[in-house]
């Protein structure tokens, strides 16, 4: 009876497992506004998506939907969740551009409390030979913002000037992190996470941006209860066996 | 507005249409043409064509976008082109490539960016390299290279390297900044040229990512005789320009 129950449990298993495998690909979507002009729109309609495992995605792709701007990505994302990735623009225009780049991935299931890391770090290239290249804050904001339910919930790279002064130069840059050892706590998370990036570029230049946004659940109280209660349980049972063992062994 | 052959500017645009018609005369290659830009990808994960796509930017400049993928290991990149100028011998690229590397293994990965065309030498060479090393495993990650990282070559020769014997560690999910390196003004003693390249080599822990940003510019260092005309057209710009 035992041995059947054990196999019907298997297989329930297994049939969740291939269930798991096949899940379909995250909504994960993207905005992009250059100098107020909107475009964006679900990352996986312009380039590919890969299940890298049960829970992640690769998307690779890139959008030339706003005239004048190019961008590329390769984004790994889990709605369970964490966004990491690089995305390249370059400022195909002949004067220096505004951009807010949102990417933003549903998470399921929802966090009732977060514990959340992030990084951010990038290149500046004089991309057209003109001698420099600039990359700010936009009136001094974040570069990097940190997304949670559309909130901002951590910020680096305030106040940010980076440039390049020789001819076809770049500058690398690091953006500094949050939660790094240990991460930080953060709020209830219900519906999605994403990272906004947000700054002025000069004319004829690239920025190239890696970045990190991980939100782990924090264990809710009852779950701890209910651990702690296993926990306990276990080591009764395992006191029990050792008492069960010296009586057979003083029996024998 | 009316044309007035005495006007200085267009005194001026017509000596240059001239000096540009002198040269431009001779080899037909001002003119770019897509085919300039070749990707090559070799990696340990296997073999298999890239994708490129081509398109113009500009009236000189192209962008190429495409991406190389096998056994869980990808390139992807981003790459703006100008075509060889014949008066000048001038072009650059400059771009992005994206390595990440999916499979179960550490995986070498060897990208060459080319373009080509005809360009008359010594040439002066310029560029830049930066990037980022990304970890998005759950153990310890690592880029490591064996000898420069990235390389600038001339017909297959060096120009310059950067990144030399790079031996970098990442914890889950963390970034290093793997900082940037400029050079300029270097002379390759070179009496023709056909191919201009970027070279990186790396090698990636499973469950990695890497990003490159990168440029190499070129120009003829201008010969005697070719100053000489220079100065004989300003000079007889110049006699215009008074008349």
């Amino acid at each position: 009876m035992r041995s059947a129950w054990c196999c019907s449990i298997g297989v329930a298993l297994f049939t969740a497992s291939v269930s798991l495998g096949a899940v379909s690909a995250p909504p994960f979507s993207f905005s992009l506004a250059a100098d107020g002009v909107a475009g964006g729109g679900n990352v996986a309609d312009f380039g590919t998506v890969v299940q890298t495992a049960p829970t992640e995605w690769l998307f690779q792709g890139s959008y030339h939907g706003n005239s004048g701007t190019a961008l590329s990505w390769i984004y790994l994302v889990d709605p369970d969740p964490f966004v990491t990735g690089t995305f390249t623009v370059t400022n195909e225009t002949t004067t220096t551009r505004d951009y807010v780049l949102d990417f933003v991935l549903p998470v399921s299931p929802a966090l009732t409390a977060s514990l959340l890391s992030g990084q951010v770090s990038g290149t500046l290239t004089d991309s057209d030979g003109s001698g420099s290249a600039l990359l700010t804050s936009i009136s001094g904001g974040f570069v990097y913002s940190a997304l949670a339910d559309d909130s901002i919930v951590q910020g680096l790279m305030a106040n940010a000037l980076q440039q390049v002064t020789s001819v076809n130069g770049t500058t690398s840059f690091s953006g500094g992190s949050f939660g790094f050892p240990v991460p930080v706590s953060g709020p209830s998370i219900n519906s999605s996470i994403g990272i906004r990036f947000a700054f002025s570029l000069s004319a004829g230049d690239s920025a190239s941006f890696s970045s990190v946004f991980v939100a782990n659940p924090i264990p809710a109280p009852s779950v701890l209860v209910v651990g702690c209660l296993l926990g306990v349980g276990s080591r009764k049972r395992d006191t029990r066996v050792t008492d069960y063992a010296d009586r057979f062994a003083r029996r024998s | 507005m009316t044309l007035n052959p005495f006007h200085h500017s267009q005194v001026r645009s017509t000596s240059v249409a001239l000096l540009v018609g002198l040269f431009v005369s001779g080899p037909a290659f001002g003119a770019f043409a897509p085919g300039g830009f070749s990707v090559a990808v070799v990696s340990t994960a296997g073999s298999t064509t890239p994708t490129n796509t081509v398109a113009p930017v500009s009236a000189t400049t192209w962008a190429a976008t495409g991406g190389w993928t096998f056994g869980g290991a990808s390139v992807s990149w981003t790459n703006n082109t100008q075509g060889w100028n014949s008066l000048t011998s001038t072009g650059f690229t400059s771009g992005n490539v994206v390595i990440r590397n999916e499979s179960a293994a550490a995986q070498d990965y060897t990208i060459t960016i080319g373009m080509t065309g005809v360009a008359a030498g010594p040439l002066v060479v310029s560029g830049s390299v930066g990037g980022q090393f990304l970890n998005t495993s759950f153990g310890l990650g690592s880029l490591t290279s064996s000898g420069p990282l990235w390389s600038a070559l001339v017909d297959g020769a060096t120009a310059r390297n950067e990144f030399n014997n790079t031996l970098v560690f990442a914890q889950p999910f963390q970034i290093i900044s793997l900082g940037n390196a400029n050079f300029s003004n270097v002379v390759v003693p070179t009496s023709t040229a056909s191919t201009l390249a970027i070279r990186l080599s790396v090698r990636m822990s499973a469950g990695s990512e890497a990003s490159f940003t990168s440029t190499f510019a070129f120009q003829a260092v201008p010969a005697p005789g070719a100053i000489a005309l220079i100065t004989v057209a300003g000079m007889f710009g110049r006699r215009l320009r008074r008349r």
